[in-house]
């Protein structure tokens, strides 16, 4: 390489270092992160060849990887999961939350109705009783709306699952050396949720049933209980 | 111990609807002495002003579980005899036994209906 070569890499990487400067580090994009990728091998690109072919198809290789990637990025749609799939599933699942604990208002508030009505003139009574069923059951019909709810956060979660999942497989082709995962750190939460054993409710079928609590409850040698563990 | 009526109760619970669905259970069975704490530092500190006949409890809650009430209960001189029922969606095997070891007198599976409350509550008192 001459000397008036290195000389203009130098200014090349001065001038690139200045425009990272100028857009501040916090505004970085991932096309700035490429562009800045490309332009090195450009400038790069005049010494390389001196050094051989081989190298220089090993730089030609990287630049493809990276556009590679770059529309791999692109295809996760990251900004649509950001701000419309992931804020939408909250919504929905805020919505859930909302509809169900309105009902659960509407049906224990008539329940309570009826406990506390007077039961001394019959006729009148089974005429509320009758009408204020009929509100329970109206209340109830917020399953069939939940239900839909939660499909569309599942649809979402699939959608999400399957971009990643592709990203991660084209990844993982790039180099074998991903296929060592980072050991998981334990948060504080996750700590705090393995400790205190809050698993919360389980999947039908998963849990023990009343039954079998009350089999357990009922060992009264701490023996038995001891061999449930070994 | 006699299965009173007249004694007072304390059910824990971080969800408003669960304590108004447990007491209007009790209200049932016939408890109408009924008073309710949000987690388990409240409900300890509910429990060292006033003397409760029963104690039905969450397990999961902020910040003290109804795990680490159970515990705090029963290294308590004061309160280490008083019954304690966990009610709770927490159905793993090792929540009973973890429950169990620490002393809980009886332990209720979320969803559960008024008979299996008002059977779990006798049965305490039987033994």
């Amino acid at each position: 390489m001459t000397k008036r070569a290195v000389v203009g890499d130098k200014v090349q990487l001065a001038l690139l270092v200045k425009f990272l400067k100028q857009k501040g580090r916090s505004d970085i994009k991932i096309d700035d992160i490429i562009g800045l990728a490309e332009t090195m091998a450009k400038t790069l690109d005049g010494s390389v060849l001196t050094f051989g072919a081989e190298l220089h198809q090993e730089f030609a290789a990287i630049a493809s990887e990276i556009s590679s990637l770059k529309r791999d990025i692109y295809d996760l749609r990251p900004d649509q999961m950001r701000f419309a799939r992931i804020p939408e599933a909250g919504r929905e699942l805020d919505a859930v939350v909302e509809s169900t604990e309105e009902a659960t208002h509407t049906i224990m508030e008539t329940a309570e109705l009826i406990m506390a009505a007077d039961g001394s003139d019959a006729e009148a009574f089974k005429a509320m009783v009758d009408e204020k069923m009929i509100t329970i059951f109206e209340a109830c019909a917020f399953q069939d709306l939940t239900g839909q709810r939660v499909r569309k956060v599942v649809k979402t979660l699939s959608w999400i699952e399957e971009r990643i999942a592709r990203l991660a497989e084209k990844l993982a082709s790039v180099s074998d050396d991903v296929a060592a995962e980072p050991e998981c750190v334990e948060t504080e939460d996750e700590r705090r949720m393995r400790e205190l054993m809050l698993h919360g409710p389980q999947m039908k079928g998963e849990g023990v049933s009343q039954n079998a609590v009350d089999s357990l409850m009922a060992r009264s040698d701490q023996d038995d209980i001891d061999r449930l563990f070994d | 111990m006699a299965l009173d009526l007249n004694m007072s109760i304390l059910v824990v619970d971080d969800y408003k609807t669960m304590i108004r669905i447990i007491r209007n259970l009790l209200k049932q069975l016939g408890f109408d002495d009924v008073d309710e704490a949000s987690d388990g530092t409240e409900a300890l500190g509910k429990m060292k002003e006033r003397k409760y006949g029963l104690v039905i409890s969450d397990w999961n809650m902020e910040p003290m579980t109804g795990y680490e009430l159970l515990k705090h209960v029963r290294a308590d001189s004061s309160l280490g005899k008083t019954p304690f029922i966990m009610v709770t969606a927490e159905s793993k095997t090792e929540n009973v036994i973890a429950a169990k070891k620490a002393g809980v007198n009886n332990y209720i599976v979320k969803p559960f209906n008024a008979q299996t409350l008002k059977g779990k509550i006798e049965s305490v008192f039987a033994d």
